[in-house]
């Protein structure tokens, strides 16, 4: 039997005592042995920030993004090697400011991956600043602030949509598996939210039980309805309040049958006769042939 | 009329978008590359959908020139704004075939030896035709017997190009192409008998084509396998060209959000082990600098192509310019380990397309491809590329096999040549942490001085152990010279020929075309140390290349900077007769 090399030891996560991250660390960790899936076929990719950390912990394949492009990477990859399982993670100023352009293409090219992104509301790495999905109090914070699933929702290609809380341990572990589960069945881009709270900077802990309306516990709420979803995040953020639970899957799909360039033999005699003839279209000074009517397509 | 025997050809066809200037000039080069000539086309049009005056210039030369002359012999022009453009490099004894639909031609801006033939084509064309857009078949079939070309050859010619268009269009084609005859009969041009003749050359098996598709046959022969673009002039033809042809070679190409996001998921997909490049042009390079120091950081291995065009900012985006080299060189943050090649024809951007592919990868940073806009669009002939030249080193790729065997595998291990093994993401028993932070040699995150030195040093050893495999720079002229002429890019046709002027005027220099802008290369610095003189000639206002090369420490009083940056190429005669009359002071 071969035996495995040794690789670099995870690290001891950098978050404060309390911090939101643990639960999304732990749900991660739990749903990749409850999936079985070996370390070697995940790839974490994170951004900047605390929550930009968590690939340190896990033992994985992990990389370390600029601020904002988590998204872009993680596509490169997912489309490179759909057979890895490819996990985006960060936080909110990585996803909801610097990196919001990317999600809506995420959404909109439904690449299959998983994308976690944790909102506490505040820039915790640089001590505190307001982050776009601070919720507006009327007083200091007069901006307007993003509901990303919301977003996702509004996009007519987004196949998975979730919100889960760091404070309600067992949803986030069942949604951290469902998202998994939807993009390694090929289905698309798996978006979940996880409102994590900062407790240095930013501490909501005490708001959620009453902001959040959690879908799962509604028996008559059907995840495959995207209008009714969307309906209900929308009035919901009117009331100053945010729709958490599994929001929207599609109806899953046989996924389309993706190539794997990362596995493509690069000197192929096949490839070379194919490039050769592609090459021929070039030639110059080829001999004129006579003009013939353009020939039936071929069934 | 006895024809003349025509070795070298200057062509210019113009008009409105839409009149076919382009499709005339490449059906005018199709009859002249199958009677051995070397080709060069390129086109002038607007930054816009359609319309605008558009331009197509050729030239047909049994020496391989790579850039237009400094005249031409023939006007095509298809109204009065093309005669303006075009009248100033007609030549004395040139021909104007000239659409007089609209009225007589405006004589007084033409040289007085030149011949104008009045045809009115718009008017032909609809009477005879009932659509104007035939008129370039009617044009061709003038130009034809200009050259003294048979009927029948240029009725065969324009048969081959039409032959992907429905016969009844094909048919219409040929008529107005004979109505063009039949103009010419009436003013004594008969078939066979025109001012000029084409010679006839025996060639071996040569293609016509732009650099941007050269680069992606690079590329593609080099097991490229994704690409990801965003649209920008000019270097929209290589995400084109990509999009159409990757996946039928089992890769993937994406037109990202933008630029940010086009060399982040080739960054991306490099990790998987799958060979990544992006292309853009000036504005969207700029865009992409933070990750060119982050591949450096990182070290994961992509292709940068920069098609340069007319800067600052927006610029002029369908001008040619050099003025990107101090970004590509100097550009993003830190100190990193980088590449700068620069093709100076087609033939070059593929032996450079699939050597940057390569290197990428074993050299685990950014290498970057100095184009411009020239070298990018314009068509040249070359030998055809053989894919079979290139070389394909996987360098310290590690699979699974190798890392059963290591015991202990970390990701950034230094190493004396300053190249780590690195396992793509996937592969059994090569978990680590990629970063652009400095970091230890297991991936996790370091600011410890002695690591850091160690780190910073192992990176820099990178560009030491490649330097071998750097293309050099190609030669030509005189290589015993004093004085040389040096320009990389599109100066490559114009300095060899002006090279060639200079010599028969009893002034040879040498000419130098560097294909490694960055690092500066030892050839560079021996050229220098030989020559009194080096014309460093380069298509920017602020003497970028030879600010690098005074910085790598050639010595500064023998460069002298010939600077353009009108949007349009120098010609062999101007440069020439200015390096004549710089030596006779």
């Amino acid at each position: 039997m071969k035996t495995e090399p040794r690789t670099y030891e995870p690290t001891v996560p950098i978050w404060c005592a309390g911090c939101g991250h643990f639960g999304v660390l732990s749900a991660l960790q739990k749903a990749l042995r409850d999936l079985g899936i070996p370390q070697h076929e995940v790839l974490v990719l994170a951004g900047i920030g605390c929550s930009g950390t968590i690939q340190n912990y896990l033992g994985t394949y992990g990389y370390h993004a600029l601020h904002g492009r988590v998204l872009p990477a993680a596509t490169g990859v997912a489309l490179a090697n759909p057979e890895l399982t490819v996990i985006g993670a960060g936080g909110d100023g990585d996803g909801y400011a610097i990196g919001m352009g990317h999600l809506v293409h995420a959404f909109r090219r439904n690449t299959p991956f998983t994308y976690v992104l944790m909102n506490n509301e505040t820039y915790g790495l640089t001590k505190g600043q307001r982050s776009p999905s601070r919720r507006a109090d009327g007083r200091s914070v007069r901006e307007g602030s993003v509901d990303g699933p919301l977003l996702g929702l509004s996009i007519p290609a987004t196949t998975f949509v979730a919100r889960g809380y760091s404070g309600w341990y067992e949803q986030l572990a069942q949604l951290t598996v469902a998202a998994l589960e939807h993009a390694r069945g090929g289905h698309g881009f798996a978006f979940l939210e996880v409102i994590s709270p900062c407790v240095t900077y930013q501490d909501t802990y005490p708001e959620w039980e009453q902001v959040l309306h959690d879908v799962d516990r509604d028996p008559g709420y059907d995840p495959a309805d995207r209008g009714a979803a969307l309906a209900l995040a929308a009035s919901l953020v009117a009331e100053g309040r945010l729709a958490a639970g599994l929001l929207f899957r599609a109806e899953a799909v046989a996924p389309p049958e993706a190539p794997v360039p990362a596995r493509v033999p690069i000197a192929d005699a096949g490839l070379v006769a194919r490039y050769e003839a592609l090459l021929d279209r070039y030639a110059v000074g080829a001999r004129p042939e006579p003009s013939r009517p353009r020939a039936a397509p071929v069934e | 009329m006895t024809p003349h025997p025509r070795d070298d050809i200057g062509v210019m066809v113009a008009g409105q978008g839409g009149d076919g200037s382009l499709t005339l000039a490449s059906l005018l080069g199709d009859v002249m590359g199958a009677r051995g000539y070397e080709l060069y086309q390129a086109r002038n049009v607007a930054s816009r959908v359609k319309g605008g005056h558009a331009a197509a210039y050729l030239r047909a030369s049994l020496a391989r020139r790579g850039g237009l002359g400094d005249r031409f012999d023939l006007l095509i022009a298809f109204d009065a704004e093309a005669i303006e453009q075009g009248s100033p490099r007609l030549d004395d004894h040139g021909y104007v075939v000239y659409d007089a639909s609209e009225g007589p031609v405006a004589r007084d801006r033409l040289p007085a030896g030149a011949t104008v033939l009045e045809v009115p084509f718009g008017r032909l064309a609809v009477r005879d035709l009932r659509r104007d857009l035939y008129k370039n078949s009617l044009a061709f079939g003038v130009a034809a017997r200009l050259f003294s070309v048979s009927d029948a050859d240029a009725e065969a010619a324009l048969r081959h190009s039409l032959r992907r268009l429905a016969g009844p269009l094909v048919d219409a084609n040929v008529r107005a192409l004979e109505r063009g005859f039949g103009y010419a009969d009436g003013h004594g041009l008969a078939t066979g008998a025109g001012p000029w003749a084409l010679a006839s050359a025996e060639r071996g098996d040569r293609i016509l084509i732009s650099g941007n598709e050269a680069v992606a046959f690079g590329f593609l022969a080099a097991g490229g396998r994704f690409f990801a673009g965003y649209p920008i002039t000019p270097a929209s033809e290589i995400l084109e060209w990509l999009s159409a042809r990757l996946p039928e070679f089992g890769g993937v190409a994406v037109q990202a959000e933008d630029e940010l996001a086009a060399i982040n998921m080739a960054l991306g997909a490099a990790m998987t082990g799958t060979r990544a490049m992006t292309a853009s042009s000036g504005p969207g390079i700029a865009l992409m600098q933070e990750t060119v120091s982050h591949l450096g950081s990182a070290e994961v291995g992509v292709v940068v192509v920069d098609c340069q065009r007319s800067g600052p900012s927006t610029g002029m985006p369908t001008k040619p310019e050099q003025s990107d080299l101090g970004m590509l060189v100097w550009g993003s943050s830190g100190d990193f380990p980088r590449v700068v090649l620069a093709p100076g024809d087609p033939a070059d951007a593929f032996e450079l397309g699939a050597l940057a592919t390569d290197l990428a990868e074993r050299f685990q940073g950014p290498v970057l491809i100095a184009l411009d806009q020239m070298v990018s669009q314009d068509l040249a002939t070359v030998e055809r590329l053989d894919p079979g030249s290139v070389e394909i080193d996987r360098g310290a790729l590690l699979r699974e096999a190798e890392l059963a065997t290591l015991g202990e595998y970390r990701r950034y291990r230094v190493e004396d040549d300053g190249i780590s093994r690195w396992a793509p993401a996937g592969t059994w028993g090569g978990q680590s942490l990629v970063t652009g932070n400095e970091r230890d040699e297991w991936g996790r995150v370091s600011t410890q001085p002695a690591n850091r030195i160690r780190m910073v040093d192992k990176r820099a050893r990178k560009l030491e152990t490649i330097l071998p495999d750097l293309p050099r720079a190609r030669e030509a002229g005189d290589p015993e010279a004093d004085v040389a002429l040096l320009g990389f890019g599109m100066q490559t046709g114009v300095t060899r020929e002006a090279a060639e002027r200079l010599a028969a005027a009893g002034r040879p220099v040498r000419v130098f075309q560097p294909r490694t802008l960055w690092p500066v290369l030892e050839d560079v610095r021996e050229l220098a140390r030989a020559c009194r003189r080096v014309y460093v000639v380069e298509h920017n206002a602020s003497a970028q290349y030879a600010h690098v090369l005074a910085g790598a420490g050639l010595p500064n009083e023998r460069l002298e900077s010939v600077l353009r940056y009108d949007g349009q190429p120098f010609r062999p005669g101007e440069l020439a007769a200015h390096v004549l009359e710089r030596e006779a002071a």
